[in-house]
Parts: structure tokens; C-alpha cells; sequence
């Protein structure tokens, strides 16, 4: 396992289309607080305030990073390695499917997580020191989110990686991801609203649950389920694609 | 330690209603340079991809090194470089990068096995060039190089010569007979360059609609690509009709120029000739003669009429 955890992480560092992402983010980190104070902030009339700045813009925003962006990365990183042949040489050296999924997996959702926080930080410290540390977040609510945000990232990366080894062409995955995900809401939001049991999936799903980590003020008992749910379901996508893979026949 | 490094028995794998390996028995002995030989869609890339865990047979087994159980298998190919359908390249690597994922990919302890592996195979000093850049030549010498990462026992390389010029391929054979001769690694070799493999091979399997239909040593197929009569007379039709009404065979083949190949009689060639002349035919030429590997494979998977 240690071996494939380093042969992935080796080939996350060399990933064009990971730092291409990377730096993407951090430009519109940096230029998008700025576009704000010089329309409202500093320079204008209001002095914006930091906590709302990372609560409503970058977390706001960030709900649509988290589910797409990645998605980008899941077809360079997972399914191009069908394409390219170099999955016949993961395949063939002597390690089982289980670890080599895992394996991949892991270091993809280490990829995701890094996407999906890029954009928040950086809008936070660069509208810090834009607008002179005004008015912060707490550090506690800063912390909760950011953590939150970690999970649901590798939550929506297990099942893109599901669908990133059945289709196996990077292209498909990357296409395929991006609807289901912009498209995934509101087909399940209607289907609950007809279903009882579909609203019940729905209201534990990390679909819906996600929109809710910015809220300011948490129960312990929803807190809990907001931990909990991305686990389980990184669990179980994770043993799915695991499975999948296991019976797939590397061409 | 185990005679063969590869066997399997009984192997058979469908697809739906389409069978691409039937109930195959091959065996490689240890230190052997072993040729499969097979058209394309013969069911050659099918059995190296269940050989590597790449696809799962419908029916029977294989051993490894002598194992047998799915847990040993998967650890015995740790013992086993591959390249399959082509290298398999990180196109936006160099050489060097893509020699350390591999080197990561098997647990190679320290970094100077890169630049040995660069070196063995003809790639040093390439620099920064990514992969994606490469001549279809460098790219196969990279795919061997990583194939030889981690001193495999069992080398298994489906085309490793395609792309290659004329000095590549002397390089690449001379490599690979070294690896044989000097550090006894097996080597099963695909390719379609039958002449290249008859320079190389110690071993031969055909292969034909995913049946193997024989394995043979060099030692016997240069016995056996010697096995025609070849027969040019003035009426190559009457010829025929005499073999098979007089002499009663049909183990031969009119060629298209007016020769004649005959796969019988060849401890009695006499009784052939004086038949021919007695029928009132005019030899112009009668030998015994020899084939090369891709007329012999082009026989053995039907090309010819024998009886």
C-alpha cells in the first residue's frame, strides 16, 4: 500500500491539469475579494466585513468548486490512466485491486480536498489584509467549515471516482461528472418532493447536507451528521468503486 | 526452485458467445526466450492480459513460479515486468520521471536504478524531453526500461520492437538475449516480426482462434520448416492429379507460379519422381526444401491444403 500511496501522490505532484486547477483557484482567490473592494469595500463606501466575505462569497461559491472542479481532476488523474495503458502496468505489478483503488482514491481525494480549499482561503486572507482584518470570522466557525468542507470534498470525490473507472475515458468522466453533479440536486430535490423515502435519502444525503456547513449556528446533533454522513458515504462509494473495479477487466 | 515459470491449464476465456482462449495447456520453462506466435485477434494480448491479472479466465488456472492460489499469483507477478499492448507512458513525464513512478510503483529502494535502467536501454542524457515528445523507437526502449525495473525473473513484452529502426531492433534483440543468457530471465516475446523472433526465440506457441495449437522448441521447428518437396514439372495440374490418384496424398500445394510443395514422402522422394516420370512429366526442378518461421506459422494456422 505505502508503495502505490507514493507512486500516486508522486504522480498527483506531476499532474498538469491538478496545478493548472490549482492556480486557476488562486488567481480568482485573489482577483474576486478584490473585484469587491474596489466596487464596496476599502475603496468605496462600506467597509466589508471578512466573516461575511468567507461565509456567503468564498463558502457560497465554493459549493460550486467542491462538486465540479474536481470532477476535472477525476478524469486526468483516474480514468486517463485507462486510456494512456498505464493502469496495465498498476494492474500487472502485483498488488491487488482493493489496495490499488484505495490507493488512488486516497491521493485523489487528497487532490480534491486541496481544490476544494484553495478558493476559501485565499479569499479569506486576501480579504483580510484587504480590509485590515475587519470584522474576522471566528476561528472556531473558520476551523468547523474548512473541516466540513475537507469531508464533503472526499465524499464527492468517492463517487467521482466511481464513475471515473467505469468510464475510463477522460473525456466521458469529465462530461458525465459535471451534469450529473450540476443536474444530481435538482433531479433528487424534485423526486423527493413526490417520494417519501427519496426525501429521506435526500435530507441525509451529502447533497443536501453540504449546503448546510456555512450555517453560523449548529446543534451538536446536526454537527454530528454533518461529521458522520460524508464519512459513511466516502466508506461505502469508496467499497463500491473498490468492488466495481475488482471485477473490471483492464483493456 | 520450480522448472516452469509459467503454466496454465485448461485456460479459457469467453466473451459472450466469443471464445478468445480455448482450453489452453502452455508451459514456459525457466530461462527460456519463449515466441507466441498468433494473427492479430489470435487471442495472444487475451492470455498475457489473464497471465498479468489484467482479465479473468472463464475457466482453469495458472501458476506462477509454481503458485498456484490467488494470493500467491498476485504477489509471484511483483516478480514479473510486462510491457502490454505498447508502453504505457506518462506523457507529460520525462523519461527519468517516468522510470521513478515505476521504480515508487514496485518499491525499488534508492534512485540509481533510473539512471542505470536510462543507460541500459539507450535513453541517457535525453534530459527534459517529455514522453509525450518521443520517437514511437524511444518510447518502446522506455517501456522495456521500465519492463526491467526492479530485476524482474520473468519478462513478458507483447510487440516490444514496434517502432523501432533497424539498429533498435539489433540493440533491443542483443538486450534481451543478454538478459537471457547472462541473468537467466524468461522472456515471453509477441510479435508479429516473425523473422526477428526466429533470431531470438528458444521456445514457440501458436497460437490460432484462441486455441493453441502447438509448442515447439527451435530445435524442433527447424527439424519441421524442412518438410516439403518442392516439384516444378511442365503440367503442374496433371502433377496434382497424379499425387492424389496415384501416389494417393493430398499433403500438397499447387503454388500460384506452377510449383509444387509436397508435405509427403519425404523419406521417399525417389518413389515421387520416378512415379512423375513414369507418368510421362518433365521435372524441372525437385528438392527437398526448408521454410522460415512465417511460412511454417502460415501453414500450421491453415494457409496451406494438407490433407
Amino acid at each position: 500500500m505505502d508503495n502505490l500511496v507514493k507512486t500516486e501522490l508522486f504522480k498527483l505532484r506531476k499532474d498538469r491539469s491538478f496545478w493548472t486547477l490549482i492556480l486557476g483557484l488562486l488567481a480568482s482567490g485573489i482577483l474576486y475579494p478584490m473585484l469587491i473592494f474596489f466596487n464596496d469595500g476599502v475603496f468605496g463606501a462600506d467597509a466589508v466585513s471578512v466573516k461575511d466575505l468567507y461565509a456567503y462569497t468564498a463558502l457560497g461559491g465554493n459549493s460550486y468548486i467542491v462538486k465540479l472542479v474536481p470532477c476535472i481532476l477525476a478524469g486526468f488523474f483516474i480514468s486517463s490512466e485507462f486510456s494512456l495503458g498505464t493502469m496495465k502496468s498498476i494492474g500487472a505489478s502485483g498488488n491487488s485491486r482493493f489496495r490499488i483503488y484505495f490507493s488512488k482514491l486516497m491521493i485523489f481525494s487528497i487532490g480534491a480536498v486541496i481544490i476544494s480549499l484553495t478558493f476559501p482561503i485565499v479569499i479569506m486572507i486576501v480579504g483580510a489584509i484587504l480590509s485590515g482584518f475587519n470584522d474576522m470570522p471566528a476561528m472556531d466557525y473558520v476551523v468547523r467549515t474548512l473541516g466540513l468542507t475537507l469531508l464533503y470534498a472526499a465524499a464527492f470525490a468517492s463517487i467521482m471516482a466511481v464513475v471515473s473507472i467505469i468510464f475510463t475515458d477522460s473525456g466521458k468522466t469529465i462530461g458525465f461528472l459535471i451534469l450529473f453533479f450540476i443536474l444530481f440536486d435538482s433531479i433528487f430535490y424534485a423526486l423527493s418532493q413526490k417520494f417519501s423515502f427519496i426525501e429521506q435519502i435526500f435530507n441525509y444525503s451529502v447533497f443536501k447536507l453540504f449546503l448546510e456547513i456555512s450555517e453560523f449556528d449548529i446543534s451538536n446533533g446536526i454537527l454530528l451528521k454533518l461529521v458522520l454522513v460524508p464519512i459513511i458515504t466516502f466508506v461505502v462509494f469508496g467499497l463500491i468503486g473498490s468492488l466495481v473495479f475488482q471485477k473490471k477487466e483492464i483493456k | 526452485m520450480n522448472e516452469y515459470v509459467l503454466r496454465t491449464n485448461h485456460l479459457s476465456k469467453r466473451y459472450k458467445k466469443q471464445i478468445a482462449l480455448d482450453n489452453i495447456d502452455l508451459t514456459i520453462k525457466r530461462g527460456s526466450i519463449y515466441g507466441f506466435i498468433g494473427q492479430n485477434g489470435a487471442g495472444k494480448s487475451t492470455l498475457i492480459r489473464v497471465v498479468t491479472g489484467l482479465a479473468y479466465p472463464t475457466s482453469g488456472s495458472i501458476e506462477l513460479f509454481g503458485k498456484g492460489s490467488q494470493q500467491e499469483i498476485i504477489q509471484a507477478r511483483k516478480r514479473i515486468g510486462t510491457i502490454i499492448e505498447g508502453p504505457a507512458l506518462y506523457p507529460q513525464m520525462t523519461a527519468a520521471e517516468n522510470l521513478e513512478a515505476h521504480r515508487l510503483l514496485k518499491g525499488i529502494p534508492g534512485k540509481e536504478c533510473v539512471e542505470k535502467t536510462l543507460a541500459l536501454v539507450g535513453l541517457q542524457g535525453i534530459g527534459k524531453k517529455k514522453a509525450k515528445n518521443f520517437s514511437l523507437g524511444m518510447k518502446q526502449r522506455l517501456g522495456l526500461g521500465i519492463a526491467l525495473l526492479g530485476d524482474p525473473e520473468f519478462l513478458i513484452l507483447d510487440e516490444p520492437i514496434n517502432g523501432l529502426d533497424p539498429m533498435g531492433v539489433v540493440e533491443i534483440r542483443e538486450l534481451l538475449k543478454k538478459l537471457n543468457q547472462e541473468y537467466g530471465i524468461t522472456i515471453l516475446i509477441s510479435s508479429h516480426i516473425l523473422s526477428e523472433l526466429h533470431l531470438l526465440a528458444t521456445h514457440y506457441g501458436i497460437i490460432h482462434k484462441g486455441e493453441l495449437l502447438e509448442q515447439l522448441t527451435v530445435k524442433e521447428l527447424n527439424e519441421r520448416c524442412q518438410q516439403y518437396i518442392h516439384v516444378k514439372v511442365d503440367d503442374p495440374e496433371k502433377a496434382a492429379a497424379i499425387f492424389e490418384t496415384k501416389l494417393r496424398t493430398t499433403q500438397f500445394e499447387v503454388m500460384p507460379e506452377g510449383t509444387i510443395k509436397l508435405f509427403d514422402y519425404l523419406d521417399s522422394p525417389g518413389s515421387v519422381s520416378k512415379t512423375l516420370a513414369d507418368e510421362g512429366l518433365i521435372i524441372e526442378q525437385f528438392m527437398p526444401m526448408g521454410e522460415d518461421l512465417e511460412t511454417y506459422f502460415s501453414n500450421r494456422i491453415g494457409g496451406v491444403q494438407h490433407g
